[in-house]
């Protein structure tokens, strides 16, 4: 069995897209949020090893979540998901405590290069 | 030789010498064993003589050079240093200080210098006679048991070490990291490299300011110190697995030695003159902007193109003034350990003071008006934050108490926290008094955090039980807000009972130049900072509700109160039924609200103008700039509006 990975992301087409380039790679897609609380809760529950967490979410955005999420795991590995031109969003998502990030268009190769950076 | 020309080089100078030993003196107390802080201080004694007697400060020259003496004679081991010498060399840095200020301006030494020489005197042909024992015992109040003589000492060792940090050891690096070209969010991988490089040691001298990684046109090179005791291959490993890394250059740090050639390369500047580059550099900026906007009016390509290339320079003219005058908060943060030391050994409280991210930088400007409030909230803390030893261990909390200082850079701002482990602010009775003034409702039973900073900050309102000599005095919190808010910033104010009370003020990076978003009032525009900006929406596109009696919005299942400026500002109907409406979504802390505006203009450098608000002037204006058609803007105070 692979890592736990929870997908947060609200929209569905990225949920999935992301859960099949994880799942081909062999890790295991444990949960998905659609929304920074949602995160934050089934991190929570699922204490996955690792979340790849969008930026923009309604109720409670990404770098919410991954501080929330931090506060009480410092050790937890988030993946941020970001677009161009958010460069000063991925740069608070890092101070919050995010450990790497991807950026959209994902490519699938990127995406597992970053995850397994995280993973270490 | 005409000396005349050298005494404001003489002063700034002696200061820093004056400062170190500040620091040095209170490591020293810490440790009287120790045996580096006394070849400081005799070293920084000894150029303030050497300076003093060049200027012609004989007096000045003298007392340093008594001080000189008795830490010779400790240096030389001809007597052990005792609790008195600690006092009588605080002293004297005192004695220095007013005397390098008095001297300057041609006046005479204060009094005090006689009798410290005699006693500094006094204390050196004393030397090691008599005065040992129970010294120990007697020091600062801090110990708790009854514990005398040398192992007291050694307690006394223990506060030096709660570093927060843990102090790397190994050789110093030059790195520098190169991000790969094709990358995408440089700015945010080239923090990831810092953050590995943090994990394996100790990361200072970053270039660029923090601020730099944020910009979409950065350019992927970053270069810092690293003190690490980790091989040249595992750093670049290290700094290797943030990803996207395409370069690792690893140098030895040249060593101290070298850093002070290297200094021989810096030269003094005066800071007006400073001032005036800015000035000069923020005049170039509106300038920048009404030339591109002349050229994109003209439409011709090349000067559009020569538009933008005048744009980059002004750009980094810009930067670079403002990076010369970018100082780290450590210089404020250096005066506190003594003023905590004197005020706690006054009131007989035992306090530790911690400091932390004082690397953080700030403009200059900023800085020196931050220093006073400051200084006055650490006062504040341990004057009626923190209980004496006895209430504490009552209170079932350790006898020493807590200060700390946090410096932390947020977006386009800096974050200083000051808290405090004390006995927090007594809310029923500034309830007792906010009723008796009017300032809150008569069937109010509490008070929220921000009705009390409300209370507290209102002119001549004391925190104070008892009136103190310390901080009492009824000049308070107003004053800090006051001086906080003219800067642009916000205080908040969290208070526990029991637990202790925290103030967070948060400033600009810089005050000079703003990035804004210009936004239409009826027939005016206004500036409205960015740093406080946290988003746009369209009015009707969201659900109205309400917060208590005012009209809101929800955004994100979060109900943030609305300003309708034109209302405000009294420009109603001169924008006629326009439904769809922009609304500014404001942060300044923890409070949120929502501005509703006739037109988003965009965003825009602004030059903030002095400004002298005209009696009578409403308070949600925070200052007024000259937009790029020559015409003023008034700039609204974020703060006071949420």
């Amino acid at each position: 069995m692979g890592h736990s990975v929870l997908v947060c992301d609200d929209a569905i087409f990225m949920r999935t897209m992301i859960a099949d380039i994880l799942a081909s790679a062999g890790y295991d897609v444990v949960g998905e949020a659609e929304t920074g609380a949602q995160a934050v809760e089934k991190y929570k529950q699922l204490k996955p090893d690792l979340v790849t967490m969008d930026i923009v979410m309604p109720d409670m955005g990404g770098i919410d979540a991954v501080r929330e999420i931090c506060k009480g795991d410092p050790d937890a590995k988030i993946l941020m998901c970001s677009a161009m031109g958010q460069q000063a969003l991925v740069v608070e998502a890092i101070q919050a405590g995010a450990k790497d990030f991807v950026v959209k268009p994902f490519q699938p190769s990127r995406v597992l290069e970053a995850v397994q950076r995280v993973l270490g | 030789m005409d000396v005349a020309k050298y005494a404001a080089l003489f002063i700034s100078e002696s200061r820093e010498h004056l400062q170190a030993m500040n620091q040095l003196l209170l490591a020293w107390e810490r440790e009287p064993q120790a045996t580096a802080p006394v070849e400081g201080l005799f070293r920084a004694i000894h150029s303030i003589k050497g300076m003093a007697a060049t200027m012609g400060f004989t007096p000045l020259a003298d007392l340093a050079h008594r001080g000189e003496n008795l830490l010779d004679a400790v240096r030389a081991g001809k007597f052990a240093v005792k609790t008195e010498h600690f006092e009588l060399l605080f002293r004297t840095v005192d004695a220095l200080e007013a005397g390098v200020a008095a001297s300057a301006a041609g006046k005479p030494l204060p009094r005090e210098g006689d009798a410290l020489v005699k006693a500094l005197d006094a204390a050196v042909r004393r030397g090691g006679k008599g005065g040992e024992a129970g010294e120990g015992g007697k020091r600062g109040g801090r110990k708790i048991s009854g514990k005398g003589g040398k192992e007291a000492v050694e307690d006394q060792a223990e506060p030096s070490t709660p570093d927060p940090r843990p102090s790397a050891t190994g050789p110093l690096l030059d790195i520098r990291v190169v991000i790969h070209p094709g990358a995408m969010l440089k700015g945010a991988r080239a923090l990831l490299a810092l953050r590995k490089a943090e994990a394996i040691g100790e990361v200072s001298r970053v270039r660029p300011q923090a601020g730099e990684f944020e910009r979409e046109d950065f350019d992927g090179k970053v270069a810092f110190r690293l003190r690490t005791s980790a091989a040249p291959a595992e750093v670049d490993a290290a700094i290797r697995s943030a990803g996207d890394v395409a370069s690792v250059g690893i140098d030895l740090a040249s060593d101290e030695q070298v850093v002070d050639a290297s200094a021989l390369r810096q030269i003094r500047i005066d800071l007006g003159r400073l001032d005036a580059l800015m000035k000069l550099a923020g005049e170039l900026v509106v300038a920048r902007n009404r030339l591109l906007d002349l050229a994109r009016d003209a439409g011709d390509p090349e000067l559009i193109q020569l538009g933008e290339r005048i744009s980059r320079l002004v750009g980094a003219v810009q930067g670079e003034v403002l990076e010369a005058r970018l100082t780290p908060v450590r210089e404020v943060f250096e005066r506190f350990p003594r003023v905590a030391r004197d005020l706690a050994r006054d009131l007989g409280k035992q306090v530790r003071l911690e400091l932390e991210g004082g690397e953080i930088e700030l403009d200059r400007a900023v800085l020196d008006e931050i220093a006073d409030p400051l200084v006055h909230l650490v006062r504040n803390a341990i004057d009626h934050g923190i209980e004496l030893p006895r209430d504490r261990a009552r209170a079932g909390k350790p006898a020493e108490g807590l200060v700390r200082l946090t410096a932390l850079r947020e977006k386009n701002s800096v974050a200083i926290r000051i808290s405090d482990d004390g006995r927090g602010i007594d809310r029923s009775r500034i309830l007792g008094k906010a009723k008796a003034e009017g300032l809150v409702d008569l069937g109010a039973t509490t008070l929220t955090d921000e009705q009390l900073l409300r209370v507290l900050s209102r002119s001549g309102f004391s925190t104070a039980a008892v009136v103190s000599d310390v901080s009492g005095r009824g000049v308070g919190v107003d004053v800090v807000m006051t001086r906080i808010r003219s800067l642009g910033g916000s205080v908040e104010l969290e208070s526990n009972p029991g637990h202790g009370t925290t103030f967070v003020l948060r400033v600009p990076l810089t005050l000079a130049i703003v990035r804004s978003m210009l936004v239409q009032v009826g027939a005016e525009r206004y500036v409205v900072p960015l740093t406080y900006v946290s988003e746009t929406l369209e009015f009707t596109s969201l659900p109205a509700t309400s917060l208590g009696q005012r009209e809101a919005l929800m955004v994100r299942d979060r109900a943030v109160p609305i300003t309708h400026l034109a209302t405000l500002f009294g420009t109603e109907g001169a924008v006629d039924g326009q439904r769809r409406r922009p609304v500014v979504l404001l942060q300044v802390g923890e409070r949120r609200g929502a501005l509703v505006v006739d037109a988003l203009l965009g965003q825009q450098e602004i030059v903030v103008e002095p400004f002298e608000a005209p009696v009578g002037m409403p308070g949600w204006f925070g200052g007024a700039t000259i937009l790029p058609d020559g015409t003023p803007a008034l700039i609204l105070d974020a703060a006071a509006l949420v």
